[in-house]
């Protein structure tokens, strides 16, 4: 498996260690990229800081919690809002973000006071939110504030209030991921065992990795509570702050993203003896796998393969009617972390697409031991990319779309290469088979929309054509599908609400036998 | 027949890598039991053995092995054929096949990190 060598990166030679080419026979022994390593100078990467990391991917999906920055007020505006993890409580921790605002003079003086005013009026301001979260910048960091003594003097005056204390500066790895590990690490030592949960069923999971990127979450534990599994809390989209504190009373965590929280599952396994179980929540294949899964461990399989036989009854033909018109279209799965290995095959076998490369910007190695793994033959694999080599890729791979971050993907459009937000999604949710299928549809969109096949002619000196006035999706992705397949009875497009979640929500649950020591617990 | 069993080996290390997400966990110590434990168990079950599963990190095993044979009778319709000497042949080529490509040979220089 041979390096790959950046034409535009020929300046920073050590960069090529961080690119491979899967070969025809070659597997993760032959070459693997570095990873996980401090972004080299020179190379302007498309990274996250530390404190991104703890606080925009693992800390603010949280739901009943006043999220408070210490630190200069563009931390807290760049960490806010774009990755749209929605709540089922009209969204609080989306609608606010709160900073201590620090300036020159907070620097000089110290910035203790300024916080402790600032938790103040928070819980003023919003008076039914009693818990926080506290994160620390890099600019309160480097002067020593120490956020942990103010935390606890507030919590002293206001018994009815609890603050997570969260030391992540900016500085504090080479990527997001330094935080995801920090925040995981933090939460467990100082506030898990600190509740004691009411436990409603004999099948108790913590949710673990899972952020509820436009209703992610809401739609798996809607299969879970279809299962009589009671999902003690979400670490953490969705979640609650109370919820989270008591993780050690789960019997089982389902782990989603392992990237992001495989610490916290791997202390909760050391501490209290629960086993952690990896999923795979996107695709109609790895999900059954893992619903199955969830199910064989607790003896309840034949609850889970009603779910699996009705959704996919369901929504399989409408899979296939996407696959029929993505068959062979070429995709670059560009995303953070995990998302690279959670798509990578199944993406390939249930939508018929060929990715042609994939990269992550924060992964370690063992994101990338997963991700080759699960790619074809000629897949190019990038650690921690900077633009220019994004372009490279682009410009030689010709993708038909690729999936990425939204600064990378607004790189894309300049160059006409049309973008999913592999963050924050198009019109997800993604997951679950019907999100599975929503995904399909974003694709489908994507390649085949009739503005982006405008934006092709370069009206400085193409030939504009008069003849073909109107034009949509399907007359486009049809043209060269047989008729047996645009006439076909079997394959459906899709045609589900705007707002899939709406139902969800309203959904009463089976009632199921529980025993007498799960109700007393 | 040399031949035919590391073609039959390839295969199932082919469906491991692409579709399960149990053999690279993040320690070198973890990986070890993971293959250790799940592999055992899928020989087990494919041999109609009894399997432990009184701990809850057996059942999680247990569960990760039960879909694996799943896949593997759904997929490799000539398992369901084999003789329980020829499957444990089979599945111990797998496990060193498996050892050697996330552990022994893996490039991950985060297997052994001690900062971690």
């Amino acid at each position: 498996m041979p390096y790959h060598e950046f034409e535009c990166s020929k300046c920073i030679p050590e960069r090529k260690l961080h690119a491979v080419v899967k070969g025809p026979g070659e597997d993760v022994t032959d070459a693997l990229p570095l990873g996980y390593l401090n972004t080299i100078p020179g190379s302007i990467s498309e990274r996250g800081c530390a404190y991104c990391g703890a606080k925009h991917v693992i800390g603010t999906p949280m739901k009943d919690v006043i999220h408070m920055s210490h630190g200069p007020v563009g931390c807290t505006y760049d960490t806010w809002q774009t990755k749209r993890y929605i709540s089922d409580n009209d969204n609080f921790q989306l609608k606010y973000t709160y900073a201590t605002d620090m300036k020159e003079k907070n620097i000089i003086f110290g910035a203790e006071p300024l916080l402790k005013k600032n938790i103040m009026e928070a819980f003023k301001a919003f008076p039914k939110i009693k818990r926080m979260t506290l994160y620390q910048t890099c600019a309160s960091a480097l002067i020593g504030d120490d956020i942990n003594a103010v935390a606890q003097e507030v919590m002293e005056e206001m018994p009815e209030v609890d603050i997570f204390v969260c030391n992540s500066p900016g500085f504090g790895g080479p990527s997001q991921s330094g935080g995801h590990h920090k925040i995981n690490i933090a939460w467990i030592n100082q506030k898990v065992g600190t509740v004691e949960p009411k436990i409603t069923s004999d099948y108790v999971i913590n949710y673990v990795g899972e952020y509820n990127i436009q209703g992610d979450q809401e739609v798996m534990i809607d299969y879970f509570k279809r299962m009589g599994i009671q999902v003690l809390s979400t670490f953490t989209g969705n979640g609650s702050y109370d919820d989270l504190r008591a993780m050690d009373k789960a019997h089982l965590n389902v782990l989603e993203c392992a990237r992001s929280a495989e610490y916290i599952c791997n202390e909760l396994r050391v501490r209290y003896g629960t086993p952690r179980l990896d999923i795979d929540g996107f695709g109609f294949e790895p999900l059954s796998a893992s619903l199955r899964k969830v199910a064989l461990f607790f003896g309840i399989e034949d609850r889970a393969q009603a779910i699996i036989d009705e959704e996919t009854a369901k929504w399989k033909p409408h899979l296939d009617w996407y696959k029929e018109r993505l068959k062979g279209k070429k995709v670059c799965l560009w995303p953070g972390g995990s998302k690279l290995w959670h798509w990578a095959n199944v993406i390939h076998e249930e939508m018929g697409v060929e990715v042609v490369s994939v990269y992550t910007k924060f992964g370690h190695q063992g994101d990338m031991e997963k991700g080759i793994s699960r790619c074809e033959e000629g897949a190019l694999a990038v650690d921690d990319p900077n633009e220019l080599e994004a372009l490279e890729m682009m410009l030689t791979l010709k993708p038909d779309v690729i999936f990425t971050g939204k600064r990378p993907g607004e790189v894309a459009k300049k160059i006409r290469v049309p973008y999913l937000n592999a963050h924050a999604y198009h019109n997800g949710p993604w997951k679950g088979y019907e999100g599975w299928v929503r995904f399909a549809r974003d694709i489908y969109n994507a390649i085949y929309s009739p503005i982006h096949q405008l934006s092709m002619i370069d009206i400085s000196k193409d030939e504009i054509s008069t003849e073909n006035g109107y034009q949509t999706q399907k007359m486009l992705s049809d043209v060269n599908l047989s008729s047996e397949i645009t006439a076909s009875d079997t394959l459906k497009e899709y045609t589900g609400k705007y707002d899939c979640l709406a139902e969800i929500r309203k959904r009463e649950y089976p009632e199921f036998t529980t025993s007498a020591k799960a109700v007393n617990q | 027949m040399e031949h035919d069993m590391q073609e039959k080996t390839e295969q199932l290390v082919d469906h491991i890598m692409k579709k399960c997400l149990w053999q690279f966990n993040s320690r070198l110590w973890d990986r070890e039991k993971q293959n250790e434990n799940i592999l055992g168990k899928t020989m087990q079950i494919l041999c109609k053995e009894p399997v432990e599963i009184s701990t809850s990190a057996d059942k999680c095993y247990w569960a990760e092995a039960v879909t694996l044979v799943e896949a593997f009778q759904k997929r490799f319709l000539w398992i369901n054929t084999m003789e329980n000497s020829d499957i444990k042949i089979l599945i111990k080529n797998l496990k060193e096949r498996m050892d050697y490509l996330t552990i022994k040979g893996s490039l991950n220089a985060e297997l052994t990190d001690t900062q971690y």
